[in-house]
């Protein structure tokens, strides 16, 4: 349960670090080195994203009924 | 000489009068201010009408008629009924069958005195509005437990966007203490780690929205930490709560859709097309690598060691090694995904009900027939079954028509 939590919080950043892969990539300025160790890493969050919405059920938490009205 | 009448007795009287109203003044329309309002226990709705001249009449609405909006003290109405008396009371008074606010109606001045208020606090402010989350991943919603708002976001989230958790406060929506539990839901939910709020519920009269029109919604709309989009209603309702609120969905069904702006499969697809960015730049960077080094190793061949020419060759082998290392991983996972789309299609493949003994009629040729195509009598056709296809003959192309098989 708590790693789906933060898988949760880290979703958008996986996106948006992936995106920078790519970038990277495309320019394909950098050593070969670096860009196989950038793609494998590219391939492995796009996998974990892929795995994270595939396997997705939806989640229903109901809040209880307080009063906080009074606390404002 | 005096005029000497019959002596009544008090029904007769009390009758002749009734009938004298009823004959007399018969069905009216009147305007005056509600008074002394009384929804009785029994249903039946009792009230005075009066006006500046001070003037009253009582009134009454048998429970078999409904206002269509709740009546309160001090409303200006106008009612249209019946006139009659009330023998046991000796009393007349107005049978209503219909009664409407006044003019523009006493809701619709309080609506729009509140909208001015807010709007001079500032409280509608384009300026003021918090931008909505590009891709909740966690949302909280504020309705009733039982309408078909709550229904509606849910089925639309778990199709658009099962990964979104939903943290549902259950809301009172109208009626008394809506208003209050409205405000409470948002104070609540901004409690929680939901990244945005949908505050709403479907479609009713005005009365039946009018929570939403009241300042301690508006208020709460306005002090929430996290974006709120509020859902009243369908299309054409519009309230207090739309104003201030920092999205306004025209239903709960499109508020859903709203907090999904990307579905999973968009962002499927999206996948999909990343990983074949990745393939495509990862292998023209090795080719442009490859290139190099050989034309480096060609050009200078003669000018450096041979040592030199095999290091370069070297290290191209090692890289095309690794490489090809990857790219079996990646042509592995791929083809995975593939086998779990090709599940998902087989589903959709015209084939496919033949695995429930339906048979696919083709041209002698093998090319399909379209829906609307007709087949006449005389010409060959191919029936193709699970395991197995055979040659036709149509013999005629009546309603019910008669087929020749012939296994081929």
């Amino acid at each position: 349960m708590k790693k789906n939590i933060k898988q949760e919080i880290s979703f958008e950043q996986q996106l948006s670090r992936l995106d920078e892969i790519v970038d990277i990539l495309d320019a394909g300025e950098k050593p070969m080195d670096e860009l196989l160790v950038l793609y494998e890493e590219g391939i492995n969050i796009a996998k974990s994203c892929r795995e994270y919405l595939e396997k997705a059920e939806q989640k229903i938490e109901q809040l209880s009924v307080k009063n906080d009205v009074s606390e404002d | 000489m005096p005029n000497i009448r019959k002596t009544l007795t008090v029904g007769e009287l009390a009758n002749a009068i009734k009938m004298l109203l009823e004959d007399g003044i018969g069905y009216v329309s009147v305007t005056g201010e509600i008074s002394n309002y009384k929804l009785h226990s029994s249903g039946h709705r009792y009230f005075t009408l009066k006006d500046a001249s001070g003037a009253q009449i009582a009134c009454t609405m048998w429970r078999s008629r409904q206002p269509g909006f709740d009546m309160k003290d001090g409303m200006n109405v106008v009612a249209s009924g019946q006139v009659t008396a009330y023998p046991p009371q000796g009393r007349y008074q107005l049978d209503c069958s219909s009664i409407a606010p006044l003019g523009a109606g006493e809701l619709y001045l309080a609506f729009e005195r509140m909208k001015e208020k807010l709007s001079a606090l500032g409280w509608f402010d384009t300026a003021r509005k918090r931008p909505l989350p590009q891709m909740p991943l966690c949302v909280g919603v504020a309705t009733s437990a039982t309408g078909a708002a709550v229904r509606d976001i849910f089925s639309t989230l778990a199709r658009r966007m099962p990964a979104c958790r939903i943290i549902f406060r259950p809301t009172l929506v109208q009626g008394d203490g809506a208003a209050e539990d409205i405000a409470n839901a948002i104070n609540n939910l901004n409690k929680t780690d939901c990244e945005v709020i949908i505050a709403g519920r479907g479609g009713g009269s005005i009365e039946d929205l009018w929570a939403f029109n009241t300042e301690i919604v508006a208020k709460a709309i306005y002090s929430s930490k996290k974006p709120v989009i509020s859902a009243v209603g369908h299309e054409t309702d519009v309230t207090i709560a739309d104003f201030v609120a920092d999205c306004r969905a025209a239903t709960p069904t499109a508020a859903a859709e709203i907090v999904s702006p990307y579905t999973a499969a968009d962002l499927l697809i999206y996948l999909t097309d990343i990983q074949l960015r990745l393939r495509r730049s990862i292998i023209s960077s090795f080719e442009e690598r490859k290139r190099e080094f050989m034309q480096i190793a060609q050009h200078s061949a003669f000018r450096r060691t041979a040592e030199k020419v095999l290091q370069l060759q070297q290290q191209t082998d090692e890289l095309e090694m690794r490489s090809a290392a990857a790219m079996r991983r990646i042509l592995w996972t791929a083809s995975k995904d593939l086998d779990a789309i090709e599940r998902r299609l087989m589903v959709l493949h015209p084939l496919s009900p033949l695995q429930k003994g339906f048979a696919l009629m083709r041209h002698a040729d093998g090319l399909m027939f379209a829906a609307n195509e007709m087949v006449s009598a005389g010409e060959h056709i191919i029936l193709q079954r699970l395991n197995q296809t055979a040659s036709a003959i149509i013999t005629e192309t009546d309603k019910s028509p008669i087929i020749t098989v012939s296994n081929s």
